[in-house]
């Protein structure tokens, strides 16, 4: 219990610290007056996720040592469905989904390569997410539980120009929510 | 022999009309024009700044061919510097700082010697010279009796992402020169102006647990949440009269093209295909062009609103998925080469629904983000090529394209 708890407030504070600077500042003197300068950046302290988790049940997983166990679904260039090598860590998802997570609901969230930095992108990895979960819902898990985004090509996680690069953002993530 | 010449003399300007046509000019055939620089007070770096910037623009009129000698002479002078006495045309500048502060700037358009045209500026301060710049030259255009370039004083609004799933809206001028940054923070991207007196604008934002559509007021800073959908939510276009939209909805998982009535707060779906449907333009009040992947690729189609029918615009390029349209124009991006492995050629192309003529805009890079002027007179561009980005700018009759760098990377998503 005591560990439910803990992670709950450490949960809290992680959700809570993210959303400070999500509100959109609006200037409203945008061409007429003279641009404000800018103070410097607050200073913050964030703890890394490994110290983060105080856990005194070494039995039970955390949110995020079971997220930290779910697969990333890869796609081929300018496709959305889900090949037959990547169909084993989709039931792996599943087995996650059926176990260890079942109290939580999870974001899928798509993701391109930089080839096309336009609309079509977006709804290529929307679509991506919808194939998982399609996959994940025909293999028994609550469409309920799921949600979808999709981030087009605005969240690499590797910014090289090269091959290697370009398949590791063609990719659907899991991200539990509680 | 009459009605040969009749008949000629209509071919040639029923075709003279089509911006899919080629028009050829020599650049020795446009007129000389230089410039004179009477400027008393700045320090040497902001007048050749500000120089540079009126040669761009004044090279972007695409009537004159603009000397680029940055020649100091005295306002009052009743000659041109004698290396410009050849020249068609002198246009002389003189900024000076007044009182308060502000930037003043006095013109006049020579011609033999002879002033043709008088006109003096002023803006708050010195760092906007570029709109006084933008103004020379829709002044001059006036003047040289040339239809409109009004869309030189129109603003830009695009969005930049600055890290993973970070980005910021920015509003500039039309060669981006001027950058003020008006939404920071979050995750907030297609911004897309909602009148044509663009004083307010719309975005989508990320930041919530839902993608939402936001309006934002530029006078009052008022921000409203407009619609929200599941998946996906992006403003594709706004009608003439600001009050339909454009919308990019996926409500349970499927990306379709909705008209979405600002009044009555209602939406109705256009497009039904079980694929992608996005990037839905007006082409006039009641029809749009939209990319979809219903023949397995990217492609460009139209459709009435509130009908079914569906009909294949464009029959050119392996991949074409992002467009714009103006009237019996379309600009759309295409992808010339199919590679998975390397840099990837796309140009962008324009046809004309009436004829089956297809133009190349552009030769070598990536060329993205196509946008007409609202006049149709001009599209807007980003280039990038060989590590550089650029802004350009396509005058479709004069056949001449002008790219200024940025010094930015990407842009994530513009409109003019």
């Amino acid at each position: 219990m005591k560990s439910i708890v803990l992670s709950s407030v450490v949960t809290a504070l992680l959700v809570f610290s993210g959303c400070s600077d999500k509100k959109p500042a609006v200037d409203e003197k945008a061409q007429t007056q003279e641009v404000v300068q800018e103070v410097a950046i607050v200073e913050t302290e964030t703890v890394a996720t490994d110290d983060s988790m105080v856990n005194a049940n070494a039995g039970h997983l955390s949110m995020s040592q079971i997220e930290s166990k779910l697969p990333t679904i890869y796609f081929a260039f300018d496709k959305y469905n889900i090949t037959s090598d990547m169909q084993a860590k989709v039931d792996a998802a599943v087995e996650l989904g059926k176990n260890e997570a079942l109290q939580y609901s999870v974001k899928l969230e798509g993701n391109c390569d930089e080839w096309g930095s336009d609309e079509y992108n977006f709804a290529l990895g929307l679509k991506r997410a919808n194939a998982v979960k399609q996959a994940i819902v025909a293999e028994g898990i609550d469409a309920s539980r799921i949600a979808m985004v999709s981030y087009g090509e605005s969240n690499p996680v590797c910014t090289e120009k090269t091959q290697e690069c370009w398949a590791k953002n063609r990719r659907v993530d899991f991200k539990l929510l509680p | 022999m009459k009605f040969f010449l009749t008949l000629l003399m209509a071919f040639s300007l029923s075709y003279g009309a089509d911006a899919t046509i080629e028009v050829i000019k020599k650049v020795e055939a446009l007129p000389s024009m230089a410039i004179e620089d009477a400027s008393k007070d700045y320090d040497d770096t902001f007048k050749l700044r500000f120089f540079k910037m009126l040669v761009a623009d004044m090279n972007v009129l695409s009537l004159f061919n603009v000397d680029r000698h940055h020649r100091l002479v005295d306002f009052d002078d009743s000659s041109v510097v004698v290396e410009n006495k050849d020249m068609a045309y002198v246009l002389r500048y003189k900024m000076f700082e007044d009182d308060n502060g502000a930037l003043n700037i006095n013109t006049k358009l020579l011609q033999n010697d002879e002033v043709k045209f008088v006109k003096n500026y002023k803006v708050s301060r010195k760092d906007i010279y570029m709109f006084i710049s933008h103004a020379i030259a829709y002044d001059i255009n006036e003047f040289m009796g040339e239809p409109s370039v009004a869309w030189m004083k129109r603003k830009v609004i695009f969005s930049r992402v600055v890290a993973p799933r970070k980005s910021e809206i920015i509003i500039a001028d039309y060669t981006l020169t001027y950058q003020h940054s008006i939404i920071k923070g979050g995750f907030n991207i297609f911004p897309k102006w909602a009148n044509s007196a663009q004083n307010a604008f719309y975005y989508t934002s990320l930041s919530a647990k839902v993608p939402t559509l936001k309006y934002v007021n530029i006078k009052t800073g008022k921000v409203s949440s407009v619609i929200s959908s599941d998946g996906m939510m992006i403003c594709s276009d706004v009608s003439d009269d600001g009050n339909t939209l454009l919308l990019t909805m996926a409500k349970s998982g499927q990306p379709d093209i909705f008209s979405y009535n600002i009044k009555t707060k209602k939406y109705h779906r256009e497009t039904t295909y079980g694929g992608i449907d996005v990037n839905a333009q007006f082409r006039d009040r009641n029809s749009i062009v939209f990319i979809s992947n219903r023949l397995g690729y990217p492609n460009v189609f139209s459709k009435e609103l509130g009908s079914n029918e569906v009909e294949q615009m464009v029959y050119y390029g392996r991949s074409n998925s992002a467009c714009s349209a103006h009237g019996e124009y379309i600009v759309y991006k295409a992808r010339e080469t199919s590679n998975a492995f390397s840099q990837n050629t796309f140009n962008l192309h324009l046809i004309s629904t009436k004829t089956d003529f297809i133009r190349r805009l552009t030769a070598t890079g990536v060329n993205e983000f196509p946008r007409f002027s609202k006049d149709g007179d001009a599209i807007i561009f980003i280039k990038n090529y060989k590590a550089q980005s650029s802004i350009g700018i396509i005058r479709l009759n004069h056949n001449k394209n002008y790219l200024f760098p940025l010094k930015f990377g990407r842009v994530q998503a513009m409109d003019w």
